[in-house]
């Protein structure tokens, strides 16, 4: 009883950070479907998300939720300048090439944090005060996130459905010489999508920020998640990482509840293995 | 005067040559087509006038101008267009959305309206599917479809690699004869084909290219009565 209680009490919060999760999940696994690249500086691009909620809150005085016009942009630029440096010639060498690529922008990033911003935690305590549903609390920060994360979300289909640029990607991550054959500068539209990736991560740490204390080195945990959702959804597509997102989200309300915190990354990486070894494209179906 | 021409060109893959010294000329609204065995490097020698495959030596020229370090979207959108080997289509969008997509480059985005109407009526079944993906259409759909793309771009040179291959005859005749008539409209139109003797029937000229180098070539009529042809390429 008590945990059914405890459960009411952390469900929706789990599911509000499910959207959220979703979001940064969304971005890997667009460079993924679109070039087939595994992006390891996703982890610290999530944290200068954070930094940018954080710099725009206390050096800028901005609330954070309009400091995502900032953050957004910021990231879509960086994630062309990362592919254009790093990415762009290895596109087409193995994958361990594209790993190690971007393996070192991870390095160079957490590196350059660390001078910036040490490796302490920073917090943004910031308050929208909170909605009360019978016996559970929703926190207004929790809420307005998830509308975010939803608003991220929609605004990514209709531009990979609805617009030109956002079909060239689709044609680009289908086939990419067939694209370049019908006028389609297929190099630009990979930065596009990189920059695209980078940006919904970066979007996601900005509206992490808001919830947890965090350092340069927080990325990590959220690019393991990622990965994880990635393989739930079925890695390049979308609406299944939002609801792979929700699914990690849910379970990290519900496991706490019923055993130690501690075995949540266990729980988690368990089914990941267990997807990968039964339905390898994913719970939701994936390209391929 | 010759819109596309290209020069003595070689190529390869890696470290293997494939192509020793291609030559080629298309004339302004005629149909030409190039024929040669399988693994003789027609597909290569595409390749290579598109510039998916860079040419190591030898140029490329289309209206004029040197295009042989060109990208292959540029030319595309000089109004230079192949349609693959294979079909090539984008597989996970609709029928219509391949369309669109031939018609990504800036000089075709203005004439979509007419050169859909165009496609529309030369394959019907295009436009009873058009919301189908395009990876679920059968094989000689697929080939349409094909085509269509590549129309969409509203070439100025259109080059077909395998036409035929692996459609019914009615297709193949229905396809041929569409070609006839878009030379006839005044495009300029390269084929490849393994079906020689059809390809040359509907032809004004010929190439043969074998192991990689420019052989024999002539108007189609002649080519079609060579000794040597009829004995490598048409079996009698
Ligand atoms: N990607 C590749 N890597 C290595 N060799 C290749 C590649 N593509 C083609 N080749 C080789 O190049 C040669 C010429 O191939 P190409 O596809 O140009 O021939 P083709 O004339 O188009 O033949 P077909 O009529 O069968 O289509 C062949 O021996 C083929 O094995
Ligand atoms: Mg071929």
């Amino acid at each position: 009883m008590q945990q059914i209680s405890l459960l009411l009490a952390s469900l929706p919060d789990g599911i509000l950070l499910g959207f959220v999760y979703g979001v940064a999940a969304m971005g890997l696994t667009l460079i993924w479907g679109v070039m087939n690249v595994i992006n390891l500086s996703h982890g610290p691009i999530i944290a200068l998300g954070m930094f940018g909620t954080y710099l725009i809150f206390f050096k800028l005085g901005l609330n954070p939720y309009l400091g995502l016009f900032l953050v957004a942009p910021l990231g879509l630029l960086l994630g062309i300048l990362i592919y254009v440096v790093a990415v762009h010639r290895v596109i087409n060498a193995p994958h361990l090439s594209s790993l190690l690529a971007t393996f070192s922008v991870n390095m160079i990033i957490i590196g350059l944090g660390t001078a910036a911003f040490t490796t302490s935690p920073y917090n943004v305590d910031f308050n929208m005060g909170s909605v009360s549903l019978g016996s559970t609390t929703l926190l207004g920060t929790r809420l307005i996130a998830a509308l975010a994360a939803v608003i991220a979300t929609g605004s990514l289909y209709l531009f990979l459905y609805r617009t030109r640029p956002g079909k060239y990607i689709r044609a680009v991550a289908n086939n990419r010489s067939a694209a370049e054959l019908m006028g389609i500068p297929s190099s630009r539209i990979l930065a596009l999508s990189f920059g695209l990736g980078t940006m919904l991560a970066a979007i996601s740490g900005a509206l992490i920020a808001t919830f947890f204390p965090f350092s340069i080195l927080s990325g990590g945990g959220y690019e393991l998640k990622s990965f994880v959702i990635g393989v739930l959804g079925g890695l390049g597509n979308p609406v299944g990482a939002l609801i792979g997102g929700l699914t990690l989200g849910v379970l990290e309300a519900v496991i706490p509840a019923f055993m130690e915190t501690s075995w949540v990354p266990v729980i988690e990486f368990g089914l990941f293995i267990l997807v990968l070894l039964v339905r390898p494209n994913g719970l939701f179906g994936a390209k391929q | 005067m010759s819109l596309l021409e290209v020069r003595d060109v070689t190529s390869g893959y890696g470290e293997v040559q494939i192509l020793w010294g291609a030559s080629m000329k298309l004339d302004e609204g005629k149909l030409t087509c190039l024929v040669g065995g399988n693994g003789a490097g027609k597909t290569t020698m595409l390749r290579s006038v598109m510039g998916l495959l860079k040419p190591w030596s030898g140029s490329v020229w289309f209206q004029g101008q040197d295009v042989s370090r060109m990208p292959a979207y540029t030319k595309a959108e000089m109004g230079l267009v192949l349609v693959p080997e294979g079909r090539q289509l984008f597989t996970d969008m609709s029928v219509y959305e391949n369309l669109e997509m031939g018609a990504s480059n800036k000089r075709a985005r203005p004439h979509v309206k007419k050169n859909l109407e165009k496609v529309y009526a030369m394959f019907p079944r295009l436009l009873e599917r058009h919301t189908q993906k395009a990876g679920t259409l059968s094989g000689g759909e697929q080939q349409m479809l094909a085509v269509a793309r590549g129309i969409m771009a509203d070439p100025v040179v259109l080059m077909i690699d395998e036409l035929s291959l692996g459609l019914a005859p009615l297709l193949v005749l229905q396809l041929f004869e569409g070609l006839r008539a878009l030379r006839d409209a005044g495009l300029t139109i390269m084929l490849v084909e393994q079906n020689v003797q059809m390809a040359l029937a509907i032809s004004d000229y010929g190439y043969v290219l074998a192991e990689g180098k420019s052989g024999i070539e002539g108007p189609a009529r002649q080519l079609i009565k060579d000794k040597h042809v009829r004995e490598a390429y048409l079996g009698l």
